[in-house]
């Protein structure tokens, strides 16, 4: 079920009836309303994968009962294996398994040996990324003694399946919601009514920005060989704010959903084209997936202690793990090696952690802001493109700077048109960025007026007629 | 929870009441505009007699130029075609035309090809251009006559119309906005509803008609415009436009037609293969007039003197 869908408009008012006017006498009866709903809204799309979850539940659940149990080592980092090989096994089997079949293929026929590929016509489970760091993450803590264990199926149930972020965020940690599912939830209207405008938020930068970038963005990307290198540019450019509107926009409407049911989820975005450096944009993007690489591999690794060449390594194998997590193609991968390559400076010469205290920008750091953008940008192309070659060609024709012309945009009315939402919309977008930024906000807050405001424009600007599914489901 | 409903409740409430108020100004300013065909028939179309009139998709629009054909004929004519439409949407025009008070002696139907033997007829791509007139019920009868998605949120646009304006925001809203500003603006056709497509460089190359189509005229909306024609004392003309490499063979002997599937031999009077250019379309043009003085030589000496 998508978010931008009829189905999920009639799906979410009727849970939350459900929820707070029926079951909101048992915190039982809520949590296996949650169970149920968020199994229906899983299900909608292919109710086969259902059973991913409650495998995936049901190991990490007896793995936690059991490490409580034990105290002897060997017998816990057996347990915990057991839950990475189910986990990651379900996972590299579903998203990477035919891109290894392929690579051992094209190894061995580059060393002269033909084999036959035993390819699968394998259906990447949506969200299955997701939730399996997810329930990783509650094994690991558990391990590690950070969090008790539940004693409830149904409480650790509604952690790994709970609907608003099961399919693309964000990645909870079970310290944070596990306790929310464990206590009493009571209807807080101020926090219901900063969900709604969140909700509002993250569909006009769904259904507003991002659908309306595809538009261009899938025209450049299908054949980049056509446009100018201005066009590419832009086209480059675009897709970067169609991939922030898309996943951060999933990730307001996904906290937003949540507050209305009395739960926190934690921020997944805080407006990271308004950094200063690389370093500042990755503690901004997908907060929650880069947090897990640090807390669960980075510092694991050793992180930034050790020497030089330990560090570059453990820089190196983040980003290629987070590459490799977006999936299973060489594109994404190369995409983790450019901002591992950005990165690396920063930390090298220790200035990574420069603007850790303030988010709030001065005038003279507009260039830094651009350039953040722009490298940013670029590196979008190895994300968005089929293939390795497609995009080193992009990025050739883009510094190739053969022509400036920017006619796609303004060829006929329907473009013009387009470009005009576009323009408009993003700069909306950024001026509302803006005023939260220079206050110090975690997110845009609207008040009644700019939430009417918002609401018109999407029911006049966005995208209806063909929408884009989001394109973090494919990861 | 009542400070939630409040102002949540308030907020839609407004939220509504504006988008609906947006929506019906919106289908207003179409409604009084040229813009699309059904407007522009009702407000910038004064004559009600008219010799002959075409309905049809992109074919007809592009094929037949009434400018022409009413110079060299000296008729009354217009082209009431629409791109992207099948034979339902001209049923619908033929509908429309007649409710205006409007009448004519010839109805010419000229589709793309296929929509012929459509059985399982859907909703066009551009039949939201009726939906200004959505409170006529011909208009919501035949958006309530189809299945898919769309349709349904035409036909409800009649209680709710921002369901149908937000849909189609780019095609309804923001032409809508053009047409405060100029109200005679029209979407890509003359004052005689025609348009044409330019003259690419094309080989000038002789075309071999090596396809063959059995057309049986199989479309239930099509038997639905022959009554609809038959009880208005109008003569339905089935006209099969130019293309290019495709001939026509015809198996249904119950509707009057005229093959000009091959009547243009050289592919430099054609943009594409279902589509005569500026060139083709004077050829075309020339070539369904000579047939159309003859229809009504004849018909005329039938009405004289009987069978």
């Amino acid at each position: 079920m998508l978010f931008n869908s009829l189905d999920f408009a009639i799906f979410l008012p009727l849970v939350f009836i459900l929820y707070w006017f029926v079951t909101s006498r048992s915190l039982k009866l809520q949590n296996i309303l949650i169970v149920v709903a968020s199994y229906i809204f899983y299900g909608w799309w292919d109710y086969r994968f259902l059973a991913l979850i409650v495998i995936s539940t049901l190991v990490d659940y007896s793995i936690g009962k059991q490490l409580e149990k034990t105290e002897d080592k060997r017998h816990r980092k057996l347990l915990l294996w057991g839950s990475l090989f189910t986990n990651l096994g379900l996972l590299g089997f579903f998203k990477y398994y035919n891109f290894f079949v392929d690579n051992f293929v094209e190894a061995f026929t580059f060393f002269g040996s033909e084999i036959q590929p035993n390819t699968l016509n394998i259906i990447l489970p949506v969200g299955i990324s997701f939730y399996t760091f997810q329930t990783l993450s509650y094994t690991i803590d558990v391990y590690r003694k950070k969090i008790q264990p539940t004693q409830s199926l149904i409480q650790f149930a509604a952690f790994v399946a709970f609907f608003p972020q099961l399919v693309a965020g964000p990645i909870e940690r079970a310290k944070n919601l596990l306790p929310q599912f464990i206590k009493q939830r009571k209807f807080n209207s101020v926090q219901a009514i900063s969900g709604f405008y969140l909700i509002v938020w993250g569909l006009f930068k769904k259904v507003v920005i991002a659908d309306n970038c595809a538009f261009f963005v899938n025209q450049i990307f299908d054949n980049p060989t056509g446009y100018s290198s201005a066009e590419l540019f832009l086209g480059a450019i675009l897709f970067g704010f169609q991939i922030y509107g898309d996943f951060s926009g999933y990730s307001d409407i996904a906290i937003g959903v949540a507050r209305l049911f009395g739960f926190n989820l934690m921020t997944n975005f805080s407006f990271p084209y308004f950094t200063r450096d690389i370093a500042e944009f990755w503690r901004r993007w997908h907060i929650s997936l880069s947090t897990w690489f640090r807390d669960y591999l980075y510092i694991p690794l050793g992180g930034s202690r050790g020497s030089k060449m330990n560090q570059i390594r453990n820089v190196f194998i983040v980003f290629l793990v987070s590459g490799f997590w977006h999936g299973a193609n060489w594109t994404f991968i190369i995409w983790g090696v450019i901002h591992a390559l950005m990165f690396l400076p920063l930390l090298l010469f220790k200035v990574n952690r420069t603007y850790i205290d303030s988010s709030k920008l001065v005038l003279n750091e507009i260039p830094k802001l651009l350039l953040t953008f722009i490298l940013v940008s670029l590196a979008w192309i190895y994300f968005r493109a089929d293939t390795l070659t497609i995009a080193n060609d992009y990025v050739m024709n883009i510094f190739k700077l053969s022509d400036g012309s920017l006619s796609l945009f303004f060829k006929t009315s329907k473009s013009i048109l387009f470009t005009a939402i576009i323009g408009f919309s993003i700069l909306i977008m950024l001026i509302f960025e803006l005023i939260s930024v220079q206050n110090e906000r975690k997110e845009v807050i609207l008040n009644t007026y700019s939430s009417l405001f918002i609401m018109l424009l999407i029911v006049f600007m966005g995208v209806f007629k063909n929408p884009s599914d989001f394109i973090y489901f494919q990861f | 929870m009542k400070l939630f409903f409040k102002k949540i409740g308030g907020v839609l409430i407004v939220f509504l009441v504006l988008t609906f108020l947006l929506s019906i100004g919106s289908l207003w300013s179409l409604r009084k505009s040229s813009f699309y065909k059904p407007s522009f028939l009702v407000n910038a179309v004064e004559t009600s007699k008219f010799d002959y009139i075409i309905l049809g998709a992109s074919t007809g629009l592009t094929t037949l130029d009434t400018k022409q054909i009413d110079s060299i004929l000296e008729l009354t004519g217009i082209n009431l075609s629409m791109d992207d439409t099948g034979i339902p949407s001209q049923y619908l025009m033929l509908k429309h035309f007649l409710a205006e008070g409007k009448t004519t002696r010839y109805c010419i139907i000229a589709p793309g090809v296929s929509s012929y033997n459509a059985q399982n007829e859907k909703l066009s791509d551009n039949d939201y251009r009726f939906l200004m007139f959505t409170n006529r019920d011909y208009v919501h009868d035949y958006y309530k006559g189809f299945e898919d998605t769309e349709a349904k949120i035409l036909s409800y646009s009649k209680h709710a119309p921002f369901i149908g304006v937000s849909f189609y925001n780019a095609e309804l809203f923001y032409p809508s906005l053009l047409t405060l500003l100029q109200p005679d603006k029209r979407n890509r056709f003359d004052n005689k509803g025609n348009y044409t497509y330019p003259v690419f460089q094309r080989n000038n190359d002789s075309i071999r008609f090596e396809k063959e189509l059995k057309l049986a005229f199989r479309s239930p909306y099509l038997a639905k415009i022959k009554t609809l024609c038959d009880q208005n004392n109008i003569q339905l003309i089935c006209y099969i436009s130019p293309m290019e490499g495709t001939k026509v063979n015809i198996t249904n002997s119950n509707y009057k037609s005229i093959d000009h599937s091959q009547i243009i031999k050289n592919k430099k009077y054609f943009y594409d293969k279902d589509h005569v250019n500026s060139l083709g379309r004077i050829q075309a043009s020339k070539a369904f007039a000579q047939i159309l003085k003859e229809v009504m030589t004849l018909e005329t000496y039938v009405n004289k003197n009987g069978d």
